[in-house]
C-alpha cells in the first residue's frame, strides 16, 4: 500500500475524527444534563449543515459569519424542540421510551423540513461556497483549507468547551446537575436556566460541526444521520459519560472507519460497501466486552459522573 | 380523477394486512411485554431481502433449472425465467413461497432473540433501541452497497405473489389479499390468546416491575428474548408479504420511517390491545394511502412540493401529540384478566370450580 | 435449612457487612434485629440474590447459592418478601398471588394459545389461590387491582403471595412496618400457622421487638455489619451489649 494512501487516510481520520468529537460531545451533554437519548441530535446537524450552505450562497463567504449562523440557529431549534416537545413531556412523567419515542418524532419531524425546503428551493447536495484552496504541499500529502478549518475549529470548541465545563460556574451547575437532579434544585441551582443554556450549547455544537461536515463533504437533508452512528459509537465509547473518552472514542472511530478500511480494503479487499457497519461493530463489541466504554481507563475528572 | 374502486379497496385490505402484522407484533413487543423495539425497519427488512433471494436463487432451482444472476448483465432473462415459472408452475411457486415464509421467519426470530437476549442483559434498556434502530439503516446500507444479495441499488423487481398462476389479475390480487387477511387473523388470535393466559400474566408483570418478577423466580431475560423471538419472526413474515404485495424488493422501502409508522400504529390505537393495533394499522393505511393518491394528483397537477414529506411530518406530529396528550392510545388495554378469575369465582359461589 | 458463612459486602469503599454467619434451621422462625444501618437488608438482599457478597458463602438446603441468580434461587424454595410492598399494582389480587407458582403450563409461549393444556393446572391453582388468601382474609378482594388495596391489606397480599411458590424458607423484612398492632399481631399469627401447617422456615427482619420475641425460636443481633449476638429471645433481652447498642444503657 503505498504512502499517499495511508497519509490521505490519515488525514481524513483526523479531520473526520475531530467532527464527531464535536458532534459526540453534545450528544453526551444531553445524555448527563438531560438525561434523554436524543435521536434528534442527526438533525440538528443536518439543520447546521443547512444554515451553513445558504448563508454562504445568499449572504457572504466568511466563514466566521457561516460558523456562526449555524451555532446560532441550531441552537435554537435545540432549545426550541425542548420547550415544545420534551419538556411538556417530562412535566408529565414519562417513561424513558416515550421520550425516546419523542425525540425519535421530533428528528423525523426536522429532518422532512429540511426535506422540504431542500426540494422547494433545489438545495440537494451542494456544496458550501468557501472557495478550495491548497494550503500545504509535500510529497506524501496535500492538505487543503478545509482541512485547516474544520480541525483546529473542531478541537478548539472542544477544548473551549471542555475549560467552560471545568472552569466557569456554570460547567460547575451543570456537572451538579448532571451529578444529582434533585439536590442541585435543594442547593439552588436556576435548573430552567442551565437546562435551558445547556440545550442551547447542544444545539449550537452540533449546528457547527454540522457546518463543518458541510465543508467536508456535500450537503443533503440526511447529511446528520448518516453520521449519528459513528457519533453514538464515539459516545458509547467514551462510556456516554466522559469526554475524554469521548473524544478519544471520536477519533478511534474515525480511525476505524478511514485508516482501518483502507488497510482491510488492500489488504483482504474488503469492499467499501462494508463501512457502514464499522460503527455498529464497534457499538456491539463495546457494549459486549467493555460497556462502560474508555471512562475508568482515563480516571479523568473532567467527566461529568464517577 | 379515475380510480378503481374495487381495485382499491382490494389493495386497501392488503396493506391494512400487511401493516396489522406488524401493529400486532410491536404491540406484543411493548404494549404487553414493555419491550421498546425500534427495529421494525430491520426486521420487516429481513423479511424482504430473504424474498428476494428465494426468488431469484432458489426459485429456479426448485423449478429444476439454473440459477440466473438476476443482477447486471443477465437482468432480463433472469427476470423472465422466475416471471414464467410463477406463472406457470404453481406448485414450485407455493413451494418456494411457504419455504420463504419459513426462512424469513427463522432468520428474523432468530436475529430478535438473540439481539435481544445479548443487549437487554447490559446496560440501560434504551441501548437495545438504539442498536436495532441504527442496526436497521446499517444492514440497509450496506445491503444498498453490496451487489449479490437484492443488487445493490437497483433492487429486484417481479417477485410475484403466489398467485400468480391464476389467469385473471384481479382474481390473483383477490386471493392474496384474502391470503394476507389470514395471517393477519392469526397473528391476532395467537397474540390474544397469549395474552389471556398465564403467559400474558407473565409478560405484564416483567413489564411493570422486572426485578420483583425475578425474586419470584422469573427469567426475565429468556421471556424477553421469547417475546422478541416471535415479534422479529412475526415482521420479518410481513417483510415478505411486504415484498410479494409490491412485487419488488428494495432498501429504499425499509428505511426509517418505517420504524416510525409502525410505532404510530400502536401508540395510536392503544399500547396493550390487540384491537387497537389493528384499529392503528387501519387509520395508518388509510392515511398513507390517502398521502400517496394526493401526492401522485398534485405531482400530476405539477406542483412543485413533494407531499410525501407531509406525510413524514404528520405522522411525527400524530405521534408527539399522542404522547402529549393521550399516551394510552385511543383504546385502552384491557385487563386481561385470566379464566382464574371466574375459576374463583364460580368455586366461591358453588364450592366446585370445575365447569358443569 | 440455610447456613450463612462470614458474608462481607462491600460497596465502592463502603463496608456493609463484615463477617456475617448466621444459621436457620430447618422448620423454625428466627428473627434478625439490629439498629438502622446494620446491614439486616443488605443481608437479606445478598442471600435472595439481589446482590454479589464480596466474599463468603451461603447454603441453602445444601445447594451452594452464593453467586446465584435471584430467579434460581426463587425456584430452590427460597422465597422474599420486600420491605416496600412490591406487588404488581397494576395486575389483580388473583394474578399478584398466582404468579409465583412455579412449573406453570401456561407460561410457555408456544402451549399458552392453547387452554386445554393448563387448564385444569389454572383451575386448581386458582382454589388454591383462594384458599391462601381466604387465610388472609382477601378472598373477597380477589378481582381487585392490587392498588386499591389499603396498606395493610397489601402487606398481607406481600406474605400471601410468598407462599404461592412453596418455598421451603421466607425471607421477611419488616413484614409489620407502618402496620396497626392489631394487625401487626395478626400478620405473626399468620407465620406462625404457616409454619405450622407446612413447615415453612421463616427469617424476619423486625424492628417491633415485643412482638418479634413472642413468635421466634431464636434471634440474632446485627450491628454495624457484623452480628453482635444470638440466641433464645430472653437471652437477648437481658444481653448487656445488645441493650447498650439499642438503648445507650
Amino acid at each position: 500500500m503505498t504512502v499517499t494512501l495511508l497519509v490521505d487516510s490519515l488525514v481524513r481520520s483526523v479531520q473526520v475524527g475531530s467532527l464527531y468529537a464535536l458532534m459526540a460531545i453534545g450528544l453526551t451533554l444531553t445524555m448527563n444534563v438531560v438525561r434523554l437519548p436524543n435521536f434528534a441530535h442527526a438533525e440538528y446537524i443536518t439543520i447546521g449543515a443547512y444554515t451553513a450552505l445558504i448563508v454562504s450562497l445568499g449572504v457572504s463567504s466568511n466563514p466566521l459569519l457561516i460558523l456562526g449562523a449555524a451555532f446560532l440557529v441550531t441552537a435554537l431549534v435545540a432549545l426550541g424542540s425542548h420547550h415544545a416537545v420534551f419538556r411538556p413531556l417530562e412535566k408529565h412523567r414519562t417513561s424513558t421510551y416515550t421520550m425516546l419515542l419523542a425525540s425519535f418524532a421530533v428528528g423525523l419531524i426536522l429532518r422532512y423540513i429540511v426535506f422540504l425546503l431542500a426540494d422547494y428551493f433545489e438545495l440537494f447536495d451542494r456544496r458550501i461556497q468557501i472557495p478550495l484552496e491548497v494550503w500545504y504541499r509535500s510529497s506524501v500529502v496535500i492538505l487543503t483549507n478545509i482541512f485547516f478549518w474544520v480541525v483546529p475549529t473542531s478541537i478548539g470548541l472542544v477544548i473551549a468547551f471542555s475549560l467552560l465545563l471545568n472552569r466557569t460556574p456554570l460547567g460547575r451547575e451543570m456537572r451538579a446537575l448532571a451529578n444529582n437532579f434533585d439536590l442541585a434544585r435543594i442547593i439552588g441551582i436556576r435548573v430552567g436556566r442551565v437546562v435551558n443554556l445547556t440545550w442551547l450549547l447542544v444545539g449550537g455544537l452540533a449546528g457547527v460541526a454540522g457546518a463543518l461536515w458541510g465543508l467536508y463533504t456535500s450537503v443533503n437533508p440526511l447529511i446528520g444521520w448518516f453520521a449519528i452512528l459513528s457519533v453514538f459509537a464515539a459516545a458509547i465509547l467514551g462510556g456516554l459519560s466522559s469526554f475524554p473518552g469521548t473524544i478519544l472514542g471520536a477519533y478511534l472511530v474515525g480511525l476505524s472507519e478511514n485508516t482501518l478500511m483502507q488497510i482491510l480494503n488492500v489488504t483482504i479487499g474488503l469492499d467499501f460497501s462494508f463501512k457502514p457497519a464499522i460503527p455498529f461493530i464497534i457499538i456491539i463489541l463495546v457494549l459486549l466486552f467493555r460497556p462502560q466504554g474508555f471512562t475508568e481507563f482515563l480516571r479523568s475528572n473532567r467527566g461529568l459522573r464517577r | 380523477m379515475n380510480i378503481d374502486l374495487f381495485a382499491t379497496l382490494i389493495a386497501l385490505l392488503t396493506f391494512f394486512g400487511i401493516a396489522a402484522l406488524m401493529a400486532i407484533s410491536l404491540n406484543l413487543e411493548y404494549g404487553v411485554a414493555g419491550i421498546p423495539n425500534f427495529g421494525q425497519a430491520l426486521f420487516v427488512s429481513i423479511g424482504a431481502y430473504t424474498t428476494g433471494v428465494t426468488y431469484t436463487r432458489l426459485l429456479p432451482l426448485l423449478a429444476g433449472q439454473e440459477a440466473i444472476n438476476p443482477c447486471g448483465a443477465t437482468l432480463a432473462p433472469a427476470l423472465q425465467l422466475r416471471s414464467e415459472i410463477m406463472r406457470t408452475m404453481p406448485a414450485v411457486g407455493l413451494g418456494n413461497f411457504v419455504l420463504t415464509l419459513l426462512i424469513a421467519a427463522v432468520i428474523g426470530g432468530v436475529v430478535g432473540y438473540a439481539v435481544s437476549y445479548i443487549i437487554l442483559r447490559l446496560k440501560q434498556e434504551w441501548y437495545l433501541a438504539l442498536v436495532l434502530l441504527v442496526g436497521g439503516e446499517t444492514v440497509r446500507i450496506f445491503v444498498r452497497g453490496y451487489q449479490p444479495i437484492v443488487c445493490a441499488n437497483n433492487g429486484i423487481s417481479g417477485i410475484a405473489g403466489p398467485f400468480a398462476w391464476v389467469g385473471n389479475t384481479q382474481t390473483a390480487s383477490i386471493l392474496f389479499a384474502l391470503l394476507v387477511l389470514a395471517f393477519a387473523g392469526a397473528a391476532y388470535w395467537y397474540s390474544e390468546k397469549l395474552a389471556r393466559s398465564p403467559y400474558g400474566r407473565l409478560l405484564k408483570a416483567v413489564r411493570e416491575n422486572e426485578q420483583v418478577a425475578r425474586s419470584l423466580g422469573k427469567n426475565v431475560a429468556r421471556i424477553r428474548a421469547q417475546v422478541m423471538l416471535i415479534g422479529s419472526a412475526i415482521a420479518a413474515i410481513s417483510g415478505v408479504l411486504f415484498a410479494l404485495n409490491i412485487g419488488f424488493v428494495s432498501t429504499n422501502d425499509y428505511v426509517v420511517t418505517l420504524t416510525l409508522d409502525v410505532w404510530v400504529m400502536v401508540v395510536l390505537g392503544g399500547l396493550g390491545n390487540n384491537r387497537g393495533a389493528l384499529l392503528g394499522a387501519l387509520l395508518i393505511t388509510l392515511m398513507d394511502r390517502a398521502t400517496a393518491i394526493t401526492a401522485i394528483q398534485l405531482n400530476r397537477l405539477g406542483t412543485d412540493i413533494e407531499f410525501n414529506y407531509f406525510r413524514y411530518i404528520l405522522f411525527g406530529v400524530i405521534l408527539l401529540l399522542m404522547l402529549r396528550y393521550r399516551p394510552r392510545g385511543l383504546l385502552p388495554e384491557t385487563r386481561f384478566t385470566t379464566p382464574a378469575h371466574q375459576y374463583l369465582a364460580r368455586s366461591q359461589e358453588t364450592g366446585d370450580a370445575r365447569s358443569p | 435449612m440455610l447456613e450463612v458463612h462470614e458474608i462481607r459486602k462491600d460497596f465502592g469503599g463502603l463496608r456493609a457487612l463484615d463477617s456475617v454467619s448466621l444459621t436457620v434451621p430447618a422448620g423454625q422462625i428466627v428473627g434478625l434485629i439490629g439498629p438502622n444501618g446494620s446491614g439486616k437488608s443488605t443481608l437479606l438482599s445478598v442471600i435472595a440474590g439481589m446482590q454479589p457478597p464480596t466474599a463468603g458463602r451461603i447454603l441453602f438446603d445444601g445447594e451452594d447459592i452464593t453467586h446465584a441468580a435471584p430467579d434460581t434461587i426463587f425456584q430452590l424454595g427460597l422465597a422474599r418478601g420486600f420491605q416496600d410492598p412490591s406487588l404488581f399494582f397494576q395486575m389483580t389480587v388473583l394474578d399478584n398471588v398466582m404468579l409465583p407458582v412455579k412449573r406453570q403450563r401456561g407460561e410457555h409461549p408456544w402451549y399458552a394459545p392453547w387452554r386445554r393444556f393448563w387448564n385444569r393446572q389454572e383451575m386448581d391453582n386458582a382454589v388454591r389461590a383462594g384458599d391462601r388468601l381466604a387465610q388472609v382474609k382477601l378472598h373477597t378482594q380477589f378481582d381487585r387491582r392490587a392498588s386499591d388495596l389499603s396498606g395493610g391489606q397489601m402487606k398481607l397480599l406481600e406474605i400471601a403471595r410468598c407462599t404461592m411458590g412453596s418455598p421451603k424458607l421466607i425471607l421477611l423484612d419488616e413484614p409489620t412496618a407502618g402496620v396497626a398492632p392489631a394487625l401487626a399481631y395478626d400478620i405473626f399469627r399468620q407465620i406462625e400457622t404457616l409454619r405450622q401447617e407446612t413447615g415453612t422456615t421463616f427469617l424476619i427482619v423486625e424492628h417491633r421487638l415485643d412482638l418479634l420475641f413472642d413468635f421466634v425460636d431464636s434471634v440474632y443481633v446485627m450491628h454495624m455489619g457484623n452480628v453482635l449476638a444470638h440466641g433464645k429471645p430472653a437471652e437477648i433481652e437481658t444481653n448487656l451489649d445488645v441493650r447498650e447498642v439499642y438503648f445507650g444503657d
